[in-house]
């Protein structure tokens, strides 16, 4: 189905497929969704999902956390043993379960139910725009100090492992998919709060400050995180110069 | 007895023992092969008797040359002859005594030794007589204190490695092992039963001699520690002392450990009915949100096709529905700290318009004052919703109909903070101290109105966003007033 709708990864519209146990769900998610364009597929459960992902990939997966015989974790993990296709999980654990933490290490997002679905849509839509400059799944080492390991949420300053934010952590994935180069407010802006419309400039200068406070030895003298003023924010990697005191540490 | 004795022994004497003075881990070997008595006896008799018999065989010889017949001389010489015996008498006593105290000296010399704590210290005495005895008793001592010292060493070490956390089988297999080797037995075991269903064991005289002692702590029995010790080893009453006092260290250690492991385990059970909890409340969670999620979407697909504020009702029923089930979630997770709060960057005032808009109580009046200067909180967006909608719908209900207003604004110390308040009769004394209990709801109000988890929870999310909830002082004439405090930042470009 050609549709004006979101652009999946080879043009046309993109395709989704949807994981859930509940029919009910599932015929109005994917009713949902196919009136915003989307091109839907619907499994009821993980190995109907696998069956599926055989005989082609989708643009992004919707998977329901809890489903009987293969949960949604152990769903998510299978396929991106496979493929590092984005997933959303779909769930009825919220942002303070200790759960939550597990999930978005295999999901790029996830929402909660019952969902709003325009928060849904715009959420998908974030996933599926990121796609472009998407940061591998490996550390990235800026310097003697500091190592980013942004598919775990994690910075380690210092030697020491400090827990970013989902904010804070998309916010990183912009800059370092640009390492060196400025990336305007505007875009920063996008990135990091596709869904909330009350969200402002200073939602970007605020975090910056707060994410120099987790990553930068010296938050006042930043080193990694810089500011171009008016315009953006670039990140790079510390210069040989600085170094020199410490010759032991290859940078 | 003279099997003790060690090299040549026969003429030692003083200077001999000045030297080994000098050289403790030399043996002392003092003391001629004739016993002490024979040589106080011809000691006595040499220093008595001879100068007396060279008297008298002066005396003769003087008498024989120069006849009966007195000389003057003969007194003189006489005289010459007393002073002569008894010089020779001195000097016999003399050497006597020095060679009677030599090995004394040696004793006294080896004791003091001891006494500074060099327990290796032994006197090599010859012979079998009174001085070689006290050498011999002296020897025997050291070397029971050395022993005794040592297994007091070894069994300290063995107490001070031993761990709770070791279990109770390790720890009882290296006791046995410590006490094999402290007390150098042939073999050792503890057993951890009745010490009265382990037999005592028979002492036969050239066989391995048992020993024996029970792991005692406050008057229980434990357990007993059996052994046996070569037939020739000494076991003496400080030994067996020793023994216990080793197994009622050891019983302490056991007792230590077997606690511990009970605490493991129970730590372990609750650890994993802790998931059981945790696992359950998910799936009546996703059981109730499941349906939810349905009423809701259908609802709003059906009022986007046909408008009709009856689907809306449907819609925030469910919606205030789900709401109460995350609320009774969130109690448990506060309880249990599984929940962990985030703290990202975000407005107040957009997020309490839009959770008064969700609430869907149009009909009564709503100010939004918005003071902030652009602050923005470090808050989790998810949970300050949760609170958010508490307060407003606790403003809804007991505020009986009157206007909800709202103010966020700046405390004194950087904090941005947000005040709700209603035009109903307030909070009356009777509720303000326990307000934000669990399950309290005010004294006017019906049962079945609210799950009364509401402000405990809302507190308790403040308080876990650094933040807090405090019920305002009353001001006449208004309404209850609940302000939420959160860290603030100010809106500048860094």
């Amino acid at each position: 189905m050609l549709t004006g709708g979101p652009a999946g990864a080879f043009g046309g519209a993109a395709r989704i497929l949807i994981v859930d146990d509940d029919p009910n769900l599932l015929v109005l998610l994917a009713d949902q969704l196919r009136a915003d364009g989307f091109e839907t597929a619907t499994a009821r459960d993980g190995e109907e999902a696998l069956r599926r992902l055989r005989s082609g990939w989708p643009d992004l997966l919707i998977i329901d956390m809890m489903m009987p015989r293969m949960d949604g974790l152990t769903l998510a993990r299978e396929i991106k043993g496979r493929a590092d296709l984005p997933i959303i999980v779909l769930s009825a654990i919220d942002a303070g379960d200790s759960k939550a933490d597990l999930l978005e290490e295999v999901a790029e997002d996830y929402v909660t139910k019952p969902y709003h679905y325009p928060e849904l849509r715009a959420r998908i839509n974030r996933v599926l725009r990121r796609l472009g400059d998407k940061v591998p799944r490996k550390s990235l080492r800026l310097g003697p100090t500091l190592t980013l390991d942004l598919h775990r949420r994690e910075a380690t300053v210092g030697g020491q492992a400090v827990q970013l934010s989902p904010t804070e952590s998309r916010l990183l994935y912009a800059l370092a998919a640009n390492l060196g180069q400025t990336v305007t407010t505007e875009t920063l802006l996008a990135r990091g709060w596709a869904e909330t419309e009350d969200a402002d400039p200073s939602y970007v200068w605020v975090t910056m400050r707060r994410l120099r406070q987790k990553v930068e030895a010296d938050p006042n003298h930043p080193v990694h995180l810089l500011t171009a003023r008016g315009i953006g924010y670039r990140l790079v990697a510390e210069q040989r110069p600085a170094d020199a005191d410490a010759p032991a540490a290859d940078g | 007895m003279s099997d003790r004795t060690i090299g040549p022994n026969a003429d030692i004497g003083e200077d001999t023992l000045g030297e080994s003075v000098d050289a403790p881990p030399e043996p002392e070997r003092v003391g001629p092969p004739i016993s002490f008595r024979t040589r106080l006896t011809l000691g006595l008799m040499a220093a008595a008797i001879l100068p007396l018999a060279g008297f008298g065989i002066l005396l003769l010889v003087a008498s024989t040359v120069m006849g009966p017949a007195a000389d003057p001389t003969t007194g003189r010489l006489l005289l010459f002859a007393i002073i002569v015996a008894g010089l020779v008498g001195i000097l016999i006593a003399y050497l006597l005594a020095a060679d009677l105290t030599g090995p004394l000296r040696a004793i006294a010399a080896a004791v003091d030794r001891v006494s500074a704590g060099d327990l290796s210290a032994r006197i090599y005495v010859s012979g079998d007589d009174e001085v070689a005895r006290l050498a011999e008793s002296h020897n025997r001592l050291s070397g029971d204190l050395e022993r005794r010292n040592r297994e007091l060493g070894r069994i300290l070490a063995a107490i001070e490695t031993a761990s709770p956390r070791d279990g109770v089988d390790w720890l009882v297999g290296r006791a046995a092992a410590h006490a094999k080797a402290a007390f150098e037995m042939i073999d050792a075991k503890i057993q951890l039963v009745n010490p009265r269903t382990v037999p005592v064991e028979e002492d036969v005289p050239g066989d391995p001699r048992p020993v024996r002692a029970e792991l005692r702590i406050a008057g229980e029995e434990l357990g007993v520690l059996t052994g046996h010790l070569p037939a020739t080893r000494a076991w003496e009453r400080g030994d067996q002392d020793l023994l216990e006092l080793f197994a009622s260290e050891i019983a302490v250690a056991i007792r230590n450990a077997q606690l511990f492991a009970v605490v493991e385990a129970q730590n372990a059970q609750l650890l994993e009915l802790d998931a059981v909890k945790d696992d359950f409340l998910r799936g009546v969670s996703h059981n109730l949100q499941t349906p939810l999620t349905s009423i809701r979407a259908y609802a709003e697909q059906l009022a986007r096709d046909r408008p009709d504020h009856r689907l809306g009702i449907i819609g925030e029923q469910a919606d205030r529905l789900s709401r109460i089930v995350r609320q009774l979630l969130t109690v448990t997770r506060l309880e249990s700290g599984a929940l962990k709060p985030r703290g990202e960057v975000l407005s107040v005032a957009p997020r309490v318009k839009r959770a008064w808009e969700a609430l869907g109580a149009g009909a009564v009046s709503f100010t939004l004052d918005d003071q902030s200067n652009g602050w923005l909180a470090i808050a989790d967006a998810d949970q300050l919703d949760q609170v958010l909608w508490a307060l407003l719908d606790n403003a809804l209900q007991y505020g009986g109909g009157t206007p909800v207003a709202c103010e966020v604004g700046l405390a004194s110390d950087g904090r941005v903070r947000l005040t709700i308040r209603d035009g109903g009769p307030g909070v009356n004394d009777a509720d303000r101290g326990r307000l934000f209990g669990r399950f309290v709801r005010g004294t006017h109000q019906e049962a079945g109105e609210g799950s009364g988890l509401g402000l405990y929870v809302s507190r308790e999310l403040c308080r876990a966003m650094n933040g807090d909830l405090v019920l305002d002082p009353p001001m006449p004439g208004r309404g209850a007033g609940f302000s939420v405090y959160l860290p603030g930042e100010p809106p500048d470009e860094s």
